[in-house]
């Protein structure tokens, strides 16, 4: 199998991108379409009275206004909690809740109608912060939430933590906040739909999950799952944000009722940062203690996520966070308790990491603490108690899988920018003060227990010799697209330029899962290969036999053709495709990843069993005029098991590391009061190319033997180890601690005059 | 819909104002465009400068350099001639935006806007810079100090356009300095900026100096008295400690998404620290 | 009230009839069909927008029809080469620069503009071109390896020096 030069090679889908050809969700205008927005609350918490629509509905070139009277379903999405109105019809819970769907005939006739819509609403009373919400008296979210405002608790313990506690010679404890994020991918929210003359309706929609989109229009619209098809093309970026329902059911809606024209539906940036799911702010309240010699002996955390409005899947980014409150280390005695909470804020949803970088920034800020209490250099401290494969993590998880967070650890120690790290610092100019931080962490491979992470994929050898594959999961730049084809490829023994891949379609009948959780390749590849593995035997065995052979290794596969082996002779695959029975033709295959179903009673939905690892290193610069942080050099090893394509793993490190600076750096959605006040990319501060250094991106490959290729996951590991490493750095180069992210500036500033937090 | 005048002449540009009270002037479109995200019917209509004749260019006349109104910022940046005689100014505007932005907005868009955060403005007030405004009646020109009396106010009458700015050739400055202070390195609206020229002699003592801060007023802030103060002393941390003392007194910051007042404040100081050592290196 | 607008578009002379104060960006992606050209932001914050206008790039959302009159516009579906591709575009598929691809046309517009005024930039140059071109995905590190490499390839230096 000639891996190394067939998974290698550039992106399939750049050339379309790159020349601007491929159509992505927003680039469809179909014939006769109508435009689709929807009214949104603006306030953050009120019952519904009446809606005042008929100005709008008056207004020329408004098709129709719709209101909650107009969906026939349920009314209601949410695949965790099935609460989240498609259009309010009683309760508005965050400024961003829907409240009227409009059907004009242009963008700008659109925005007109949408402001002539009044609502008679009564304000309710707010709550606004996590920890505060689960106090009695506090306004409730959801009224019939048994819980009050608890969506989801989770508590492990492991060991006796309290007794643990006395018998450490070092215990530092602290308080760490981590900020909203905002995706702000590129491509807004955005899709197009029609219903055909049998009363099909097809949803063409920028999302992560067309199958699960499928499953929660059906009942929310009432309409049945046999009328209902979703399409994804490439995703303009998602990052979790794409993964659940944003334009799609609306889009149903406006379909449905708009009298056989097709809608299209864009979210420009200012509804995507009001409506879209952002990453749930975590308060977390950290202890650690140790042995002398930097054994870790017991943890015991207390995390508050702020879920916002609706549950969506903001309970699994906090069971989730909870499972990596340990980061990578082995740690006896543990106790770890979290909450995720209601509140009237935007909705926490997914995003690269779910959970993880919350915890991680703890966890690693603290562990840097006991370093120093111990006078102890900060990796050797995380090296003596970092897990190894066969180690039970702090869930009690035996770590069957490959574990190679002490090789990371290991290339930071040997890194010349570690080694000459105190050179580097003593020699800063004026006005800079200069540190190097470390971060440690673990990321988990794909769902957990409870949820069954599966793939079908399918590859058909076309009547013309070529190949098609069809993709059951969306590519939303990550590239697993490409690197699908170029599995097929490699196993089939044919240039990948033959093999035409086919984006997610319902109608293929291939759930696999979400476009998310570090899986795309690991679960789906794996798919792949036994399709692919299927296909070449098919094919083979049918050359054979039409020689009257019946043994298959008497004909090999090479690009467009089968050949003798004893004789030289080919035939060309145009020819074999002519010989197979259709069905045939055409092989699916299917995978599941490992589980482990014992771990469900450990904690809600079951733990993981495979998990990337990585280690990071980062070199700052902090301007004590200003308090602006550089990050002049950045390191991240990581631990993927092998690379499959050198470029596309580094195109998954380096923008991890991007998103992760700016998260501990500038990224700050903020509300107040439950209204945004960072609601465009003026005011909400992504990095550009001059806040960027060059990264360097350093591999270990342990091979995951359940991988494709001996791959893991590679989508989320990297994310987590920016902010702790920054703030390690912040400290290690001016001796105080931030412990509320993003370092600002003004947080900054606030630090160096010992003014606490600022800002 | 919406009406878009697009002029070739300064004559064109004054009939459209006679006609259409409401009419909004633009030439670049990098503010006005953004602030009006769908153009309506009930807005006034829009009338674009960018093909006006002689409103763009740079030219010498009598000891003064004109700036035509229209000069986009990339032009700015790509003059051999601004780069040479007011490279002060031409550091402030390498800071505004990115390329695209650069190419699109005007420094007469910057100062028309008067935001306090318009990063042309320090250093056109240091260079004492006047703004030429042209209506269908006269001509008139006034210190760009005065047209500008708040954010977003200027001394522009209806009917009136700002067609010029005019910066004498010779100030005397063999020492400048700019910062900025904001939330990202590019497309950043200033949270802090500091613009500084000087005369200083062979032992870097300031012969004459002239400061002008963004963003910690309402409109840019000069002070005499800061000016006065550094004449006759080398710009070393005492010097520069007490300076900056005296700004955090002068200035007048607000709170609002980007940055606190206290931050603002405190900044405004900090960047006097920056100056030390300074010694002249031509203008 | 519609205007009759006329410019070259990608090397041909058209003639559109439209509201002359629609913005620029939506009469290219949707009564053109040139889909290319993207929108991020519509306040010209991100750069994805950029189209040349006369070889200087400018952001299509913050320009109104009006504006195209007379004027020499090259969008991304314009920057090919005849069959082949531009060698910033080689470069950028080359250099694995493409993720989602959705900022890629403007930072090709924006490497195609800054390199032919600047053919021998340092990585710093490179990365103060591209500042006012947002991406999500890649941390801009191999967009900046790509128009590095195209620039060297068009001065006619070999590949991967």
């Amino acid at each position: 199998m000639k891996k190394e030069t067939v998974l290698d090679g550039p992106r399939l889908d750049a050339f379309s991108k790159v020349t601007g050809s491929e159509r992505y969700s927003v680039d469809y205008y179909p014939e006769n379409f109508l435009w689709a927005g929807a009214k949104r609350a603006m306030v953050p918490h009120a019952r519904l009275l009446a809606l005042h629509t008929e100005a709008a509905g008056a207004l020329p070139g408004v098709f129709r206004v719709l209101t909650f009277r107009d969906v026939a379903g349920s009314n209601r999405l949410g695949i965790v909690r099935n609460h989240q109105p498609v259009l309010v019809d009683e309760v508005v819970r965050y400024a961003g809740d829907p409240v009227a769907l409009v059907l004009a005939e242009s963008k700008e006739i659109l925005a007109a109608a949408l402001d002539l819509i009044t609502v008679d609403q009564e304000l309710l009373p707010c709550i606004f912060d996590a920890e505060e919400a689960l106090k009695d008296g506090a306004p409730k979210v959801h009224e019939d939430n048994d819980e009050g405002n608890l969506l989801r608790t989770v508590s492990v313990c492991k060991g006796d933590p309290d007794t643990a506690f006395g018998a450490c010679d070092a215990v530092a404890g602290g308080v760490f906040e981590t900020s909203r994020q905002e995706h702000a991918y590129l491509e807004t929210e955005a899709g197009w739909a029609h219903v055909d003359d049998r009363g099909v309706l097809t949803i063409v929609a920028s999302t992560q999950h067309p199958y699960r989109d499928r499953r929660e229009i059906t009942g929310a619209l009432g309409i049945s799952l046999e009328k209902l098809r979703v399409i994804a093309p490439y995703l303009g970026g998602a990052f979790g944000g794409k993964d659940g329902i944003t334009v799609q059911c609306l889009l149903g809606l406006a379909a449905l009722c708009s009298g056989g024209r097709p809608v299209k539906m864009w979210w420009d940036r200012r509804e995507s940062f009001l409506a879209g799911v952002k990453r749930l702010p975590a308060r977390m309240y950290y202890r650690l203690g140790a042995k002398g010699d930097g054994t870790f002996h017991a943890l015991s955390c207390r995390l508050y996520f702020d879920a916002g409005a609706y549950a969506g899947l903001a309970g699994e980014v906090m069971a989730m966070a909870a499972e990596h409150a340990g980061s990578a280390y082995r740690i006896p005695n543990v106790n770890i308790e979290g909450y995720c909470v209601y509140t009237n804020n935007p909705v926490g949803g997914p995003f690269r990491g779910f959970g993880v970088p919350q915890v991680t920034a703890g966890m690693e800020q603290i562990v840097d603490m006991v370093a120093e209490k111990l006078s102890m250099d900060p990796l050797e401290l995380r090296r003596v108690n970092a897990l190894r494969q066969g180690d039970r993590n702090c869930l009690d998880v035996e770590l069957t899988h490959s574990t190679g967070v002490v090789e990371c650890i290991g290339k930071l120690m040997e890194h010349p920018l570690w080694k000459d790290r105190q050179a580097w610092k003593t020699s800063a100019p004026k006005w800079k003060k200069r540190g190097c931080g470390i971060g440690c962490m673990g990321h988990a491979i794909g769902y957990p227990a409870l949820v069954p992470d599966e793939a079908n994929a399918r590859l058909e050898l076309k009547k013309d010799g070529t190949f098609r594959l069809y993709s059951g999961v969306s590519d939303m730049g990550q590239g697993n697209a490409s690197t699908y084809v170029r599995i097929a490829a490699a196993i089939l023994d044919q240039d990948a330029a033959a093999i035409e891949l086919l984006q997610p379609d319902t109608d293929h009948d291939l759930p696999s899962g979400s476009s998310s959780a570090s899986r795309t390749t690991y679960t789906f590849g794996n798919a792949v290969i036994e399709a692919a593995g299927a296909l070449k035997e098919t094919i083979l065995r049918c050359a054979a036999r039409s020689s009257g052979l019946e043994d298959i290794d008497a004909v090999e596969l090479l690009p467009g053709r089968v050949r003798f082996k004893e004789s030289g002779r080919s035939i060309p695959l145009s020819d074999i495709a002519g010989l197979i029975d259709n069905d045939d033709r055409s092989q699916k295959g299917y995978f599941r990843a490992p589980h482990d179903q014992s771990t469900l009673a450990i904690m809600y939905l079951g733990a993981h069993v495979l998990f990337s690892y990585g280690a990071h290193l980062a070199r700052i610069e902090v301007d004590i005029l200003t308090g602006k942080i550089d990050v002049v050099d950045y390191v991240a090893v990581t631990d993927a098991g092998k690379v499959l394509n050198r470029c596309v793993y580094d195109q998954q490190v380096q923008g991890s590391i991007a998103q992760g600076i700016g998260y501990a750096l500038m990224e700050d959605y903020l509300v107040s009061e439950g209204r945004q006040e960072t609601g465009d990319l003026a005011t909400y501060i992504v990095p550009t190319s001059v806040d960027l250094p060059d990264m360097v991106s350093i591999a270990v490959e342990p091979e995951e033997k359940t991988g494709p290729f001996g791959m893991k996951g590679l989508g989320e590991v990297v994310i987590s180890g920016c902010l702790p490493a920054i703030s390690n750095a912040f400290h290690d180069a001016c001796g105080v601690r931030i412990t509320r992210s993003p370092l600002t500036q003004e947080r900054v500033l606030s630090a160096l005059a010992g003014r606490g937090e600022g800002r | 819909m919406g009406r878009v005048y697009l002029p070739a002449t300064l004559e064109a540009v004054f009939e459209i104002l006679s006609r259409e009270p409401s009419a909004r002037l633009f030439a670049g479109g990098t503010d006005l465009l953004v602030r009006s995200s769908a153009v309506r019917s009930d807005e006034g209509p829009l009338v674009c400068l960018e093909r006006v004749e002689g409103l763009s260019g740079v030219s010498e006349s009598d000891g003064a350099v004109r700036i035509g109104a229209s000069t986009t910022h990339g032009a700015l940046m790509a003059s051999g001639f601004i780069k040479e005689r007011f490279p002060l100014l031409r550091e402030a505007v390498r800071h505004i935006g990115a390329p695209a932005v650069r190419n699109m907005g005007t420094i007469g868009g910057n100062i028309c806007t008067a935001s306090p955060a318009g990063d042309s403005l320090p250093p056109l007030y240091i260079l004492d810079a006047e703004v030429e405004l042209r209506s269908a009646k006269e001509e008139r020109r006034m210190p760009l100090s005065g047209f500008i009396s708040g954010p977003g106010v200027t001394a522009l009458e209806p009917g009136e356009v700002l067609t010029a700015v005019w910066i004498d050739k010779d100030h005397g400055f063999n020492f400048h300095h700019f910062e900025k202070v904001g939330q990202r390195k590019a497309m950043a609206i200033s949270v802090a900026s500091m613009a500084f020229a000087a005369r200083l002699d062979g032992d870097g003592v300031v012969i004459k100096a002239r400061s002008a801060l963004g963003s910690v007023a309402p409109t840019v802030f000069t002070s005499q008295a800061l000016d006065a103060f550094f004449a006759g002393k080398p710009l070393n941390e005492e010097t520069l400690g007490k300076a900056a003392a005296l700004v955090r007194e002068g200035v007048s910051p607000i709170s609002d998404v980007r940055a606190s007042q206290e931050y603002r404040r405190t900044v405004a100081g900090n960047l006097l620290m920056r100056l030390e050592g300074a010694r002249s290196v031509g203008r | 009230m519609k205007r009759k607008i006329s410019f070259t578009l990608n090397g041909s002379e058209i003639s559109i009839e439209t509201d002359p104060a629609r913005r620029a960006v939506d009469v290219l992606r949707q009564d053109l069909q040139l889909t290319g050209t993207k929108e991020g932001c519509g306040e010209g914050e991100c750069g994805a927008c950029s189209i040349l206008v006369d070889e200087t790039v400018k952001l299509s959302c913050l320009m109104t029809a009006a504006q195209l009159e007379g004027k020499k516009i090259v969008t991304i579906e314009g920057i090919a080469r005849g069959q082949g591709l531009h060698p910033i575009q080689q470069s950028f598929i080359e250099y694995g620069a493409v993720q989602c691809g959705f900022c890629t046309p403007g930072m090709v517009i924006a490497a195609v503009a800054f390199l032919a005024a600047n053919p021998a930039p340092t990585r710093e140059e490179i990365r103060d071109a591209i500042s006012g071109n947002t991406c999500r995905c890649t941390g801009y590190q191999k967009i900046v390896d790509a128009v590095e490499d195209a620039a060297e390839k068009m001065r006619g230096g070999n590949s991967d020096g």
